[in-house]
């Protein structure tokens, strides 16, 4: 059987194709399009993209995101954990800011640099 | 403590007879059930005032719009309030319709209109030429005028409540009863009032409160629903004067309103409902908005539409304004079925309930201190070169520019709202001070307005509404979970 | 005061691209925006997908900005944060810029040339008339955004999103994360409006249902917004009677278009295109006015920022280009048209005495297609053809053309060609 999905790793959006039962990828434009559908098969994993509380006069909130993509189903469990943490100025971009986060050597990083 | 007066109502009559009354010296308490004054009526409808060509000769309304319209030259000294002098044009298509040209110009002369005069298409289209090309000749009524009603009902509230009168809002009178010597009156949100007088000036919801004094109320209110579109201030000089179409048995028809700041405003449509506050807009009544101001205009800039809206009129079975004590009840006097020109009349109709109603019963002494001023707060935008630098100087404030389709800066809204009538939400800011008032309608500046509120009057952004209590635009805190 | 060479207006990604473009030891350049700090809406934008192109990294929005912001940051030039452009006037040649803020008041700059990368605005309610009550509770997507990502607030509880445009998609998602419950995403036009992407993470991974073919045919709610209904529409996007839906809740969020941001600058009255809403410009970014060049989303609107950061480069190039070689704006002008399912080409025009080998044109579709067929003519002659494949409105595409095919007499116009669906 073949699973027809939009590979969502670049803008251009391959309508890619996998075999469920042996895992043959069409239609991508590149290889990272064959990663993609045999993950989305298999394990599904989302990058999170979230934010912190911080003390900043700039902004109250200070973006975040996961290193990698962790599991799907775990994404709410991240929001949660990341629901009372508070970050102090200075911070800079990459910053950890919570590591290897439900065991999955993913860290969670500052996104964006805030100095006052 | 017992007052003499509590009036019913903070729209465009309402603001105007408390400060009528203000120039007595009684006790005064004006009540408005909304968030700020002036938020039903007052707040949606054409702006114009009218010259008078239009109420039956003889009628309470013939009188009083005539006599009104004067009287807003005498306001605009007064309460520094904004009056645009662009007159309008009454425009015919047919020989039917130049008929009724003559007829209003007939009826305007008996109500005593100064200055109208018929025009051929040329004459018109050298003054106006962006008219319908279909249009064969004009009535023109210089005399019309344009203001910010709302504008108008809080400067009269403001004046009044600097010469002694008390203004109260989010109280929605619920109950009247009648002692012998005083009314006792109650609202929804739990706090009594004791009046000698009570006026009932509260528009569409006259009748309703008509009802908790009387057995038999004269009149009964026939809502008219008119909707409208506004035009981006860019449009500004797309037309001088106010457009109108021959009148018909549904009321004056689609006009289009040259506003004060460049904004043209397009509409009503009429429509009769049940709801005494039903002010949604349809597809239907702005497709009927844009049919009939084609008519007026060629080429209309409708993709500069920046906001659509809808007022409701307060018409009544009893045709003319229903301005009579109660013939129940003394004491209780009933300013009901103001519909157009109401906004007009206003000034009229508040020297007619004081004047023609109240002083043959009751000596009412003169306000030695009465001011009959108030200074309106020019917007930064508006001031001369002169007066911004010296602005600037006393407050850099308005050096931060918050809604840039407006102009208006943080200066404006600090100075807005802390008004005598507190601009206390984002839409009371939008009203007085005219910020998120432009294309963007606010999506550029209203987190900077909200922290401006917040920070003014010492409150946290997640306290500040939209308008109604309750209402806040920001529901809660993310990341709070200590 | 000497007048600066360049002032580029806007400090987002196209204003600092644009800056990096026109560097130059012996110019004299200043950039002002109006926030505090630079980076513009990808301050915001905190989600990822950024960079790919121009960085071949997928970075998010405040990583994007802070890499273009470092690239400058070093420069021999004048930056004012805090600071807005409010008139432009252009008087005997030389740009006169009103700037306002808290330290100065107004105040003016000079300049010889002048770049627009101000930016965009969303579309509102009034603008689109959309029916019903008129209560607390509906607002612009991107202005919810702003709220949440920056300032930490959620407008809402239960959310209805109409427009599939990329900012509904993400705050779909982005709320859905932050515990409302989105119902709902309607779109009139019978495709997305959105890159794909967004519609497979933002909907599909939430089970958020997209209404394609429908509006919103009213709102109601005294205060408060209270329900939301959709219908579907036919082709002329009237209502199909029956097809209502009704749904319950306090927030509707607004993806409907954004638009370019230049109002500030009407006094400069330079051309306006209908379809952009942006300024008319030739292929060195120069509008109408000589010296006045535009780019980033204040001259069209982008859905990829890295097309933003290489246009904005150029446009940069080109602006110091003008003051370097003391360019001046020739007659010979080429006009490019869009022809069937085209919506919109840029630049619009093309100076003929310009020295270029080749221009690439962006343009948008009015269709989607699976494949299809883009076919560029001068005047009557058919120049060239090219394939495409996936083509759909939301995502720019971009044709090549070479000077010297260019040698027949006419317009260039382009139509598309769907192949199949
Ligand atoms: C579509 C339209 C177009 C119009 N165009 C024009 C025009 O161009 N020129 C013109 O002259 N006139 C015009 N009018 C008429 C004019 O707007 C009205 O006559 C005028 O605004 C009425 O003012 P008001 O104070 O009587 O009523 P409103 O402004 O409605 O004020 C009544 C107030 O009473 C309050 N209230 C009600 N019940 C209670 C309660 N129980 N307790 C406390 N407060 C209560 C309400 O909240 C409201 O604020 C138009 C009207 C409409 C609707
Ligand atoms: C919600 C959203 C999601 C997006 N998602 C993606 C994505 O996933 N991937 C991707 O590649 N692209 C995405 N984009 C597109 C891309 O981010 C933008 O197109 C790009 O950042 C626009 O850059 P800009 O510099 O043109 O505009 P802006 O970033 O808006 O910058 C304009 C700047 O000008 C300033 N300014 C405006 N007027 C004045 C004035 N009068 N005086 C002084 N300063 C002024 C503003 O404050 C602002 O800082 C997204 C865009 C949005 C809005
Ligand atoms: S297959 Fe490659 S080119 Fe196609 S969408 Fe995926 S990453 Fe992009």
């Amino acid at each position: 059987m073949k699973k027809e999905m939009i590979c969502i790793v670049c803008p251009v959006g391959c309508h890619v194709s996998i075999d469920t039962k042996t895992h043959e990828v069409q239609n991508n434009k590149c290889k990272r399009g064959e990663r993609y559908a045999k993950k989305e098969l298999l394990n599904p994993t989302r990058m999170l993209t979230t934010t912190v509380n911080i003390d900043s006069i700039h902004q109250r909130r200070l973006p975040v995101k996961t290193t990698d993509a962790i599991p799907k189903e775990k994404l709410f469990d991240l929001m949660d954990l990341l629901e009372s943490v508070e970050i102090k100025i200075p911070v800079n971009l990459g910053d950890v800011i919570l590591s290897n986060v439900f065991d999955t050597g993913v860290d969670v990083v500052a996104t964006m640099s805030l100095k006052d | 403590m017992t007052y003499d007066f509590l009036i019913i109502g903070s729209g465009i009559s309402g603001a105007l007879i408390a400060r009528e009354l203000s120039k007595y010296d009684v006790k005064t308490i004006l009540l408005e059930k909304e968030n700020d004054a002036a938020n039903h009526a007052t707040s949606a409808n054409s702006a114009i005032i009218h010259s008078g060509y239009d109420p039956d000769p003889g009628s309470l309304k013939a009188k009083l719009n005539v006599e009104g319209n004067k009287l807003y030259d005498q306001l605009e000294k007064e309460l520094d309030i904004p009056l645009f002098k662009n007159g309008a044009f009454m425009v015919a298509h047919d020989k039917d319709e130049e008929g009724l040209l003559e007829r209003y110009l007939e009826r305007a002369k008996t109500n005593g209109v100064p200055g109208v005069a018929l025009l051929d298409q040329a004459e018109a289209k050298k003054l106006e030429p962006n008219l319908a090309d279909s249009v064969t000749k004009v009535l023109n009524l210089p005399t019309t005028k344009v203001t910010y009603p709302w504008e108008v009902a809080i400067a009269s509230i403001e004046n009044a409540v600097d010469n002694g009168v008390l203004f109260e809002k989010n109280q929605t009178v619920e109950k009247i009863d009648k002692q012998d010597e005083y009314y006792v009156i109650k609202t929804a949100e739990g706090t009594t009032y004791q009046s000698r007088y009570v006026i009932n000036a509260a528009g569409a919801y006259a009748e309703q409160i008509a009802k908790m004094v009387e057995k038999n109320v004269q009149y009964h209110i026939t809502p008219r629903k008119g909707e409208y579109i506004v035009l981006d201030r860019r449009v500004q000089g797309f037309i001088k004067r106010t457009l109108y179409p021959t009148p018909d048995e549904k009321g004056k028809g689609v006009l289009m309103v040259p506003q004060f700041h460049g904004n043209i405003l397009i509409g009503p449509n009429s429509e009769l409902q049940s709801s005494l506050d039903d002010a949604s807009t349809s597809k239907g009544g702005i497709n009927v908005v844009k049919e009939g101001a084609n008519r007026l205009a060629k080429n209309i800039p409708f993709h500069q539409t920046i906001r659509t809206f809808s007022g409701v009129r307060a018409s009544s079975t009893h045709h003319d304004f229903y301005i009579k004590p109660s013939l129940e009840q003394p004491g209780f006097i009933h300013v009901a079925g103001i519909d157009s020109p109401g906004l007009t009349a206003a000034p009229a109709i508040a020297k007619y309930v004081v004047e023609t109603l109240i002083i043959p019963q009751e000596t009412l002494p003169i306000n030695k201190h009465f001011n009959p001023r108030r200074q309106a707060i020019k917007l930064y935008d508006d001031m001369s070169l002169s007066e911004r630098q010296e602005a600037f100087k006393a407050d850099q404030r308005y050096g931060n520019l918050v809604c840039k389709c407006e102009r208006i800066t943080e200066g404006d809204i600090v100075r807005h709202i802390h008004r005598a009538v507190k601009g206390d939400s984002v839409k009371a800011i939008k009203k007085r001070a005219r910020a998120g008032a432009g294309i963007c309608q606010g999506g550029y500046c209203e987190h900077q307005i909200i922290k401006i509120l917040a920070k003014e009057l010492g409150k946290t952004p997640l306290e500040i509404n939209y308008f109604a209590k309750g209402s806040n635009i920001l529901k809660r805190e993310t990341k709070v979970k200590s | 005061m000497k007048p600066y060479d360049i002032v580029i207006i806007g400090g987002g990604a196209a204003g600092l691209a644009a800056l990096k473009g026109a560097y130059d030891k012996s110019l004299n350049i200043c950039l002002i925006e109006r926030d505090k700090t630079l980076g513009g809406i990808l301050k915001q934008c905190i989600h990822n997908g950024f960079g790919l192109h121009h960085y071949n990294e997928e970075l998010t929005g405040p990583e994007y900005a802070e890499r273009g912001i470092e690239e400058v940051l070093g420069l021999n030039v004048d930056i004012f944060t805090d600071t807005t452009v409010v008139d432009v006037v252009k008087e005997n040649g030389t740009f006169e810029l009103m700037l306002m803020n808290t330290k100065k008041g107004e105040h003016r700059i000079k300049a010889i040339s002048t770049i627009i990368s101000s930016g965009c605005y969303e579309r509102t309610r009034g603008a689109i008339q959309l029916p019903g009550d008129r209560p607390a509770g509906i607002m612009p997507a991107g202005s919810a955004q702003r709220h949440l990502n920056i300032d930490g607030y959620m407008v809402g509880k239960k959310v209805f999103i109409l427009g599939s445009g990329d900012i509904g998609l993400i705050m779909a998602r982005r709320m859905t994360l932050e515990g409302a419950e989105v119902l709902g995403v309607a779109e009139l036009m019978p495709h997305s409006n959105g890159l794909t992407r967004n519609i497979v993470q933002c909907l599909h991974d939430f089970d958020i249902p997209l209404y394609l073919s429908h509006t919103i045919s009213d709102i109601k709610g005294k205060s408060v917004l209270e329900s939301i209904t959709i219908s579907e529409v036919d082709e002329n996007f009237d209502y199909i009677e029956g097809t209502e839906k009704t749904f319950e809740v306090d927030t509707l969020l607004l993806s409907v278009g954004l638009i370019p941001d230049i109002n500030m600058f009407d006094s400069l009255k330079f051309e306006v295109s209908k379809k952009t809403g942006g300024a008319i410009v030739d292929q060195t970014y120069q509008t109408s006015v000589e010296g006045l060049f535009a780019c980033g989303n204040a001259l069209h609107v982008h859905d990829l920022v890295d097309f933003v950061t290489e246009e904005s480069t150029k446009a940069g190039q080109q602006a110091k280009a003008y003051i370097l070689n003391n360019k001046k704006r020739s007659k010979n002008t080429l006009y490019v048209t869009p022809s069937s399912n085209i919506s919109y080409i840029l630049p619009q025009t093309l100076d003929m005495d310009d020295d270029f080998n080749e221009v690439v044109l962006s343009l948008r579709t009015t269709t989607n297609a699976l494949t299809g067929k883009f076919h560029v003519y001068q005047g009557e002659t058919l120049l060239f053809s090219e394939k495409a494949k996936f083509v759909v409105p939301a995502e720019m595409e971009k044709i090549k053309i070479k000077k010297e095919h260019l040698k027949h007499s006419g317009p260039i116009s382009i139509l598309f060609e769907v192949v199949s669906q």
